[in-house]
């Protein structure tokens, strides 16, 4: 028996041994190779579409994906170390603006000035200065966060009220109606760990009531937006509060009517795009707020191979490239590029859900928080914690209110970010009223 | 009354069975059942349309072998750390008295008193300095760092289990200190040690997050693989969950005889 097991040991050694010589040898194959690290698309499926399809035609590269927290310190560590492996980031504009203060990023110019013809829009360069005056990052594709409805939650829809132009009242009425009629509560948000309740709140609740983001945390209008959210959420799942990607439980049923980023619905929407509708989220008094999403492409400073990147991004900018990752991954082009006919249904559907939401009467642009840097995930804590002591502690709203605008102004102070859309421009930080 | 008995028995061990062996079916039908029978109610005892496909796209995924190698190396290693350097402090902590030695046993668990998160930065930078970013050495001396307490004090107890009365009977029998050690206490020790050891290399097979940050090209399976597994569809993550039990089970399965002796009970 000990024989037996020093031999198990023995061979261990043995195996770790050959596999270092080994990987020795693979290490330095790859080396030559441009390392592209992305924070987006990193789901397994996603990433693997990457590597085998969009990536071809494009210099040798290696796709690494990254959480954003392993991301920032990666890039930061490379910095602080002067030497680098990463030659081209992918990440969203949020997770971008902390790489500027620490000087990771190149200035790009040359590249804005390559892809100049390719038709994206002025407005979209104008965030890839990350306001620095010189371009940091190419914008690569965009998103944003729709409403999903599963028909069979039409025949409930209150009468007088369109599916595509819902307010929240509505939405309340709608699901009360639901809940009534098969006793089942059918909205769902994706208010779980991994999910994105914040953008939410942020870029869609808060602004169709109050027309801002930050300044009116705490206005009269911020008072009455919470207790029309909480008769919404008397219908909501209470499930919900473990939804991460809304995909799941629409897929399974449980829910009918559903908000999440597109990527985040996409599974559903492509397993079976006969039974849902996409519409945009539900307008408040202040209008139909929406959050677009933007994703760049950035160069790495000192990058271990910049003609390489550069080529990738021009690569990545193709209007093919980008209608070929729209139509397998689900994110928007932001080039000019006409999106053929024969979209997968799923995606034909999102695509007409973010044309929708885009193109409303009322529609109203809420940005992703600009200039926060690190302190991105205090921020969206800041809404998340609110909704928890309102709409599922039920606390008092005013009280409430008061004292999350405390904690509110201390990052605004401490970050020093002037305002952004929607809330009007600031001198200095944004002011929470 | 012996029927009573029996029955008793017959129905705890099946209640006992079943407690671990549903979930693990439960598992393996969603990773076999395909996009569609993940979210299929009434589950289906037999899954009518079982395919691999969840499965084999996980062993297709460019890269992943690379990544398989890169975990078994650093977990190799990690066991080898841990246990050239845990055993011989768990020797010393259970055999000879000095001083601060309970200091030093509360002391040894501090590495796991700082969150790897906060460590990460400056622990990257030195690892690019000194060029060990990015290679499966650097991942596992962070894990043996996390492995090392652990180590210590299994070992200590091991040690300290096995009668001193055994080694000085060697010494009196002409042996040395060292042989003494290798003929006498290491046999009755090796089954422990070895669970030690699997601990070990459980714990730098389970790690995520220095994994990430340490490494770019080079990843470890579960920094590849398990940190974007909770955003993937769900029959991906059955899939994914059926991966990393499979090999787990049926490796404690052929172990689970040593495993007992780490709790102690190697010398009775």
């Amino acid at each position: 028996m000990t024989k037996s097991l020093r031999y198990a040991l023995l061979a261990a050694v043995a195996v770790t041994t050959a596999g270092i010589a080994t990987t020795g040898g693979i290490g330095r194959a790859n080396a030559q190779d441009l390392v592209f690290l992305s924070t987006q698309l990193r789901p397994i499926e996603e990433a693997q579409k990457v590597r085998e399809m969009v990536l071809k035609g494009a210099p040798k590269t290696t796709y690494v994906v990254d959480e954003p927290s392993p991301f920032t310190v990666r890039m930061k560590a490379e910095v602080e170390a002067n030497k680098h492996t990463v030659s081209v980031v992918g990440a969203l504009h949020g997770e971008l603006q902390p790489l500027v203060p620490m000087g990771a990023l190149d200035a790009i110019d040359d590249v804005a000035a390559k892809v100049a013809s390719r038709g994206i829009p002025a407005g979209l360069m104008e965030l890839g200065k990350l306001g620095s005056g010189k371009q940091l990052y190419i914008p690569w594709m965009q998103a944003t966060y729709v409403m999903v409805v599963k028909k069979d939650a039409l025949p409930f829809l209150p009468a007088g009220a369109d599916v595509n132009a819902l307010t929240y009242e509505q939405l309340a009425a709608w699901g009360k109606a639901i809940q009534e009629k098969t006793g089942q509560r059918r909205i769902g948000f994706p208010a779980g760990p991994k999910g994105l309740m914040a953008r939410f709140l942020q870029g869609n609740l808060y602004p169709s009531y109050t027309a801002s983001m930050v300044t009116e945390f705490r206005s009269a209008e911020a008072e009455k937006m919470w207790g029309d959210f909480k008769a919404v959420w008397a219908s909501v799942n209470p499930n919900s509060t473990n939804y991460d990607f809304m995909q799941e439980p629409l897929m399974a049923g449980e829910v009918w009517i559903a908000w999440d980023h597109v990527a985040r619905v996409k599974d559903a929407l492509t397993a079976a795009p006969g039974d849902y509708q996409v519409v945009a989220p539900p307008a408040g008094p202040k209008g139909r707020a929406y959050m677009p999403v933007v994703a760049g492409l950035g160069i790495a400073k000192g990058a271990p191979d910049r003609a390489n990147a550069v080529a990738l991004i021009e690569h990545l900018s193709k209007p093919e490239t980008q209608v070929l990752v729209a139509k397998e991954l689900g994110f928007f082009p932001v080039v000019n590029a006409t999106l053929p006919a024969d979209l997968p249904a799923g995606v034909k559907l999102l695509s007409e859900g973010v044309a929708k939401t885009q193109n409303a009467k009322d529609a109203m642009v809420a940005l992703l928080p600009i200039g926060l840097g690190d302190k991105g995930g205090e921020f969206n804590k800041v809404y998340f914690d609110t909704f928890q002591r309102i709409v599922l502690r039920n606390e008092p709203i005013k009280a409430t209110l008061d004292a999350q605008a405390g904690a509110m102004r201390d990052i605004m102070t401490a970050t020093k970010a002037p305002c952004w859309a929607p809330d009007k421009a600031s001198d200095g930080a944004c002011p929470v009223k | 009354m012996t029927a009573t008995r029996r029955l008793v028995f017959v129905s705890g061990t099946l209640a006992l069975c079943a407690w671990v062996l549903v979930p693990i079916y439960l598992i393996a039908l969603g990773a076999f059942g395909g996009r569609a029978g993940a979210f299929k109610w009434p589950k289906e005892i037999v899954p009518s349309n079982a395919s691999l496909d969840a499965l084999m796209l996980f062993v297709k995924i460019e890269g992943v072998w690379n990544a398989a190698v890169n975990s078994v190396i650093a977990a190799g290693l990690t066991m080898l750390f841990s246990i050239a350097l845990g055993a011989p402090a768990g020797y010393a902590l259970a055999r000879f008295s000095f001083r601060g030695a309970n200091a030093f046993r509360l002391l040894v668990l501090l590495t796991r008193a700082f969150p790897l998160a906060i460590l990460a930065l400056p622990l990257t930078v030195t690892f690019i300095r000194i060029g060990l970013y990015d290679t499966p050495l650097g991942v596992a001396l962070v894990h043996t760092a996390l492995a090392l307490p652990f180590a210590a004090l299994v070992t200590a107890s091991l040690f300290t289990g096995i009668p001193r009365e055994l080694e000085e009977a060697a010494w009196v029998f002409g042996c040395t200190r060292l042989q003494a050690f290798r003929r006498i206490v290491l046999p009755l020790a090796l089954p422990g040690i070895a669970a030690a050891a699997i601990f070990a290399f459980v714990i730098s097979w389970n790690e995520v997050f220095a994994a990430s940050v340490l490494t770019v090209r080079e990843r470890t399976l579960t920094a590849y693989l398990l940190t974007v597994l909770a955003e993937s569809p769900l029959h991906y993550r059955f899939a994914g969950g059926f991966i990393l039990i499979v090999p787990s089970v049926l490796f404690i399965f052929a172990v689970r005889k040593y495993l007992f002796a780490m709790w102690g009970v190697s010398s009775k």
